[in-house]
């Protein structure tokens, strides 16, 4: 037996108030959705992010940015081998290293016309990083992380995603270098020729 | 015996240094950059899931997000030279979207296995609006800045598109 089955019974509001009332709910229900929201990604992914981010950071710190210095000296060689280390080599490590945006400034090694280019092939990199590595960049998560979302609310993991989304990044980078070095060392031969 | 208490000292004194300058970093940014993001995205999706608003932009990103032609429609429009520079700030557009995306996916409108391509297909402006100050970083000279930024966006709008084939292709197989 239940003693408060129908003991509460209030009627709804009914005409002109009730439409406010209602009105105010559905108005309190969008922020309460949000909070619902804000509260499965504080508790879902922030407290591993914050375990992650401060093992890469200590990572980072123990070996030394700096170490990537030379690699950046060596990328500024031509030839056809140094394409893949100044196009997926460096902008990888620069961004893991020295994350978004004082990546770039590994720009400093290399000669004037590699610059444009490494530079949109590093800046390229920055989300396709943060599915695996989020400490490179972590004030713009939501581009992987948004989608990801959809795909864990479907009940799959998120690993597949991530790595195809990092391997495609490397190929994405690579031809992104290839161009803008091209079109970039067109556009200075122009300018050249213009002057003389 | 001395010395070698000292040097061990110094080491693990040094390590836990690190480590703990490593985590105050994290919650620093996890403060300033990560949660306020999460708030902004949290109104968002509580806005797209109460209200209508939904189901309005399904019917219209179903067609574009949800095949390759779509896509790549969407990849060419956000390389646009002129309108790639006013896409890219903070990545908040590319941010939105993607969010926005992730709630269709979720929803069941957009298939799973265009995530990929979609990854790439809203994010071909990325870093356009800050061409100048990265290069800049990269101690280049005016007259690289002066030809890198058409160098770079005019760049995007073919591998731009490009992108998004590319990853339509390697996501044959994921979740399907």
């Amino acid at each position: 037996m239940n003693l408060f089955a129908d003991a509460a019974t209030v009627a709804e509001p009914e005409g002109a108030w009730g439409a406010v009332a209602a009105g105010a709910e559905y108005f309190i229900g969008i922020f309460q959705q949000g909070g619902e929201v804000l509260w499965s990604l504080m508790g879902g992914i922030l407290p591993t992010l914050i375990v992650l981010l401060t093992a890469v950071n200590a990572l980072v710190r123990i070996i030394g940015p700096e170490k990537i210095e030379n690699l950046g000296r060596k990328a500024a060689q031509p030839g056809l081998i140094w394409y893949p280390v100044r196009y997926i080599v460096l902008p990888f490590l620069a961004v893991f290293f020295l994350t978004n945006p004082m990546a770039y400034t590994m720009g400093r090694f290399l000669p004037e016309r590699y610059k444009p280019a490494f530079y949109d092939s590093a800046v390229s990199f920055v989300h396709p990083i943060t599915g695996l590595f989020p400490h490179a960049n972590p004030g713009e998560l939501f581009v992987y992380l948004g989608i990801a979302a959809g795909i864990t609310q479907l009940g799959f993991g998120l690993g597949d995603i991530a790595v195809r989304f990092l391997l495609v990044g490397l190929v994405v980078i690579f031809i992104r270098g290839v161009v803008t070095e091209l079109i970039t060392t067109r556009m200075m031969a122009r300018k050249e020729k213009a002057a003389a | 015996m001395n010395n070698l208490l000292v040097t061990i000292g110094r080491g693990v004194g040094g390590v836990v240094g690190t480590l703990y300058q490593a985590g105050r970093d994290t919650v620093d940014t996890v403060i300033k950059n990560i949660i306020p993001f999460m708030a902004f995205i949290s109104f968002i999706i509580g806005l797209v899931l109460v209200t209508g608003i939904g189901d309005l932009i399904a019917n219209g990103i179903k067609g574009l997000a949800g095949s390759l032609v779509g896509l790549l429609i969407v990849s060419i429009v956000c390389a646009i030279p002129l309108l790639s520079p006013l896409l890219g700030p903070g990545a908040v557009i590319a941010q939105v979207v993607g969010t926005l995306l992730g709630v269709e996916i979720g929803r069941g409108t957009i298939p799973p296995q265009y995530a990929l391509p979609a990854l790439f297909a809203i994010n071909p402006q990325v870093g356009c609006d800050f061409i100048p100050v990265g290069l800049a970083l990269g101690e280049a000279e005016p007259e690289t800045v002066e030809i890198g930024v058409p160098a770079v966006l005019f760049s995007r709008l073919i591998t731009g598109p490009t992108a998004v084939v590319i990853a339509y292709f390697a996501s044959f197989g994921m979740y399907s």
